[in-house]
């Protein structure tokens, strides 16, 4: 198994008009993961992510780098937050300058890099995101979802270890949805460990390699999409499974066996493709 | 919008920021270097040109944001040239003076305004406000005051955004359907709208924050193609509209 990068220990959190957030919530993160956080609103994702990059201090319990707690001193912080990047929900919270290359460029300037290497960054960064050619338009005449990519080019300009990005999806239509999905899975290929909290199951079930479910503050479940996205309790608490999966498992009652060695469709193109091949077998003369 | 809407599609969109203010500077020097009304009309002129014909600003568009600039000047004007005379006693009552001697005077100084106006025009209608920033973080302006401009330019457009989806709300139920039920609906906008700006601080502080941010809001300067020569030959512009101002009677 792959070393923790991040890991909560009995964590608890509680915000100053006294709400519980996170209630003795243990979890970790593997390098290198593609982890969807999974919840209904208010379940705590915001909070637990806001943990992640050092913004809130736990009220009770630990959350450890790579084994170790973490220090909330000013420079332990600094690196806690150069290697875990933080994509807020509404873009508009988080862009600050007018200016798409200005924006870019905040964090790395935050870092005290030189002005040669920020610029080197800023355009690797845009060019990951693929808005290089929107690079000096103002920020308020992009798309939302161009204000999103925006945001992440940010992050990855800080070139961090770990991106934690919450509820990147909302808002987008199914182009920049599939578009953001290429960006993320670009982001996993370069060895990036991914977090985002979602409150698309099918997305959770086909991008995942882990999913944790959170249920007002306290883990409900952690471990492979495919197993705990079906567990009834789950179900429960989310209001539904993944629809690649109730299809699979509605055609299996009927006799129609739709796994490849083994291994279950998990997104509506592989589901389309293994029906394809059933349907061919099934007619062959 | 119509300023911003030319700062970003003008031909000199990527010319330094650094030679566009030195040109409009001197343009400024000039309006009050010019020693008569005639002079500074010419200079005026000039300024003029540089943005319409230099810059390709469309006319109409410029005149439209010149047009309350140049309201107040009229304004301002028609009060030089106009005094009002209360008299000695009621009898004489209220009456009306034109300045007649002050009236070249009066002329010189409305004609420097304008020029005035036009060199600031020029950078407005030419220079992104992002890029005049980055002007003034060079002429070394305090920090808080350009992060002040820095974040009120950007939350303009999101509380604009966020007041154009409230006002399309309200008036989709009939929140100004009367004067009354308006007044209200505009209180109600008002009282939203403050706390939309108290919960977007809170996390544009968050954000800035999790960029790893603690004190002023650093950016990276522009970087602008042949800035030397852009910077040469607006020097040698300016200078030149200087020096006309000033040899010209």
């Amino acid at each position: 198994m792959t070393a923790a990068i991040l890991s909560l220990t009995n964590v608890s959190y509680r915000y100053p008009d006294g709400t519980s957030a996170l209630d003795n919530c243990s979890l970790t993160v593997a390098r290198g993961s593609r982890t969807a956080v999974l919840g209904t609103n208010g379940a705590g994702k915001t909070t637990l992510f806001l943990h992640l990059n050092g913004i809130l201090r736990p009220s009770s319990g630990q959350v450890r780098w790579e084994g170790t707690p973490l220090d909330y001193g000013r420079s332990e912080l600094r690196k806690l937050r150069s290697r875990v990047g933080l994509v807020f929900q509404n873009p508009d919270s988080q862009l600050f300058s007018a200016s798409v290359r200005e924006d870019v460029s905040f964090g790395p300037m935050n870092l005290g890099l030189s002005e040669k290497i920020v610029r080197e960054r800023v355009e690797e960064a845009l060019h990951a995101v693929g808005m290089t050619d929107s690079a000096d338009k103002p920020v308020h005449n992009l798309s939302y979802g161009q204000k999103k990519r925006v945001c992440i080019a940010g992050v990855l300009a800080m070139q961090p270890e770990v991106v934690v990005l919450d509820e990147p999806m909302a808002g987008l239509d199914i182009t920049m949805q599939e578009e953001l999905t290429t960006v993320l899975e670009r982001l996993h290929a370069a060895g990036m460990t991914i977090i985002v909290a979602t409150h698309d199951l099918d997305f959770a079930y086909g991008w995942a390699d882990e999913a944790i479910i959170l249920q007002s503050g306290r883990l409900l479940a952690h471990g492979v999409p495919a197993k705990i996205l079906l567990q009834q309790d789950v179900r429960n608490e989310l209001g539904a499974a993944p629809l690649v999966a109730e299809i699979s498992s509605q055609l299996s009652l009927i006799g129609i066996d739709l796994r490849d060695k083994g291994y279950l469709p998990r997104s509506k193109s592989e589901l389309l493709t293994a029906l394809g091949a059933h349907i061919r077998q099934e007619t062959k003369p | 919008m119509l300023t911003e809407l030319s700062a970003y599609t003008n031909r000199w969109r990527r010319v330094t920021p650094t030679a566009k203010g030195l040109f409009s500077l001197c343009g400024m020097i000039a309006a009050f270097a010019a020693g008569s009304s005639r002079t500074a009309l010419l200079i005026a002129l000039m300024l003029t040109a540089a943005a319409i014909m230099g810059a390709g600003v469309p006319p109409m568009r410029y005149l439209r944001v010149a047009a309350p600039a140049l309201l107040f000047l009229v304004t301002s004007a028609l009060s030089l040239l106009v005094s009002l005379d209360f008299g000695h006693n009621y009898a004489t009552g209220v009456s009306l003076h034109l300045a007649g001697p002050e009236m070249t005077r009066i002329a010189h100084v409305c004609c420097r305004s304008l020029a005035c106006l036009t060199a600031l025009l020029f950078l407005a209608l030419t220079t992104p406000l992002p890029d005049i920033i980055s002007l003034l973080r060079l002429c070394k302006l305090p920090d808080t005051l350009l992060d002040l401009m820095t974040l009120c330019y950007r939350t303009l457009f999101v509380l604009s955004e966020v007041v154009h989806e409230t006002l399309t709300a309200q008036s989709a139920r009939l929140g100004y359907a009367s004067v009354a039920i308006s007044l209200r609906s505009l209180g109600v906008l008002i009282a939203n709208l403050s706390v939309q700006v108290w919960q977007r601080s809170q996390a544009l502080h968050l954000a800035a924050v999790a960029r790893n941010n603690d004190g002023a809001l650093l950016f990276l300067p522009p970087d602008f193609p042949h800035a030397t020569r852009s910077i040469s030959r607006a020097a040698i512009s300016g200078i030149l509209l200087i020096a006309l101002a000033v040899t010209l009677p």
